[in-house]
């Protein structure tokens, strides 16, 4: 019976890998002496909140499916402590051997980056996305650019004309969208499309100026001023960034700390505990949306 | 998929168990954070790593025990005494999760 859950739930972790709806696993990786919950037992909890499984103790069930919203919009894998009652410990409140640890663990498709625009800064980003572990996809308008040669770090390559190729494009949550085309009317077009989309983030390219008088435009054009406002533009993050290699890394900083949260200082200047942390003394990451 | 997953299913598939270490939480600095896997399979070869040096041994070890007994283990990877000469040079501790899947 056991055997049959862990089967169900290793197949749906490899669907959610392989592009299926995100999973989120829950093993009990310790537990105190003669409880009921078994170390090694799991629990698959699916985004709606459905689940396979049971850990062995419902109170535990229970405590798992309260903490599993929080984990799948971290995507992250973490340990919660939770005591016989059913409360959520820190680890530092946590007396070892007397409350149950239980991991979580988000399985999902990687995260894709989608980059407009195959120029300098474009072809960087590739490289680093990938390297990053995200699924790389690469827009442009000119074949010399937008082929397999100059991006072999690619997983999807689409040459045609941005307002076209971005008209119904997929675009999820899970997504993140940077739009570095050779001209800011190329970025205006793309904005004007991926803007209002689901993206999990959204970046263009440009000075201040600029980038100011584009979000006018889709403001005047009747573009939700929402999904305007929560666009990161000037891209980047501040850090003096003058070539496009390093524009690259300043972009994908940016994005590394809207998907993890996170304060952009350097880490010496960083005092606040970051792990081993209970998610309600935890600061919530102000760059996501 | 991800190599330690894309494994671990040839693995099951062809009957024979593996056993995957996942780092479940880690404080100080540790060379890989939570969610980082390895697969030991049974002659001791792997494949992903929670970290190299810093303590992987250990966890190959404790992953060889779960081979023999099938008891899944949270091994505790101390990074912090300098005194080990050992390559530990990262400071932080590691709670890895060892277990045996089976077919």
């Amino acid at each position: 019976m056991a055997q049959t859950a862990t089967a169900r739930i290793l197949a749906e972790v490899a669907a959610a890998l392989e592009g299926g709806p995100p999973v989120l696993v829950a093993t009990v990786i310790d537990a105190p002496a003669g409880a009921t919950a078994e170390v090694g037992a799991k629990m698959l909890v699916r985004p709606d909140g459905s689940s396979v499984g049971r850990l062995g103790d419902e109170i535990l069930d229970a405590a798992v499916l309260d903490e599993a919203p929080d984990v799948f919009r971290r995507h992250s894998v973490e340990t919660v402590y939770v005591d016989r009652s059913g409360q959520r410990l820190s680890r530092l409140d946590a007396a070892e051997g007397d409350v149950y640890q239980v991991m979580l663990e988000v399985h999902e498709r990687p995260a894709t980056l989608l980059i407009v625009g195959a120029g300098h800064v474009g072809k960087a980003l590739a490289i680093i996305g990938d390297m990053c572990g995200f699924s790389v996809e690469i827009i442009d308008d000119r074949p010399e650019f937008a082929n397999a040669e100059r991006f072999p770090e690619a997983d999807r390559i689409t040459c045609g004309r941005f307002d076209e190729v971005l008209d119904g494009y997929p675009i999820d949550s899970n997504t993140y969208v940077v739009c570095v085309t050779r001209g800011h009317k190329h970025d205006e077009t793309s904005l004007r499309l991926v803007a209002p989309s689901e993206a999990a983030y959204v970046g263009m390219i440009g000075s201040k100026r600029r980038v100011g008088a584009v979000l006018q435009h889709l403001i005047e054009d009747g573009i939700n001023p929402r999904a305007v406002e929560r666009v990161h533009t000037p891209i980047g993050l501040d850090i003096g960034a003058e070539t496009p290699e390093e524009i690259a890394v300043s972009i994908m900083a940016e994005i590394i700390r809207a998907r993890r949260g996170g304060s952009a200082l350097s880490m010496r200047e960083v005092v606040r505990p970051r792990r081993g942390v209970a998610p309600e003394d935890r600061e919530r990451p102000s760059a996501k949306l | 998929m991800n190599e330690v997953f894309r494994e671990l299913q040839v693995s099951l598939e062809a009957g024979t168990p593996a056993v995957v270490a996942t780092v479940a939480a880690t404080r100080g600095s540790t060379p890989r954070r939570a969610g980082a896997r390895m697969l030991v399979r049974a002659d001791g070869s792997s494949c992903g790593t929670i970290g190299g040096g810093c303590g992987e041994a250990e966890v190959i070890v404790a992953a060889m025990e779960a081979h023999e007994d099938g008891r899944p283990r949270l091994v505790r990877v101390d990074l912090t005494n300098p005194l080990d000469g050992d390559d530990k040079i990262c400071g932080g501790v590691m709670d890895v999760f060892v277990e045996r899947l089976a077919p």
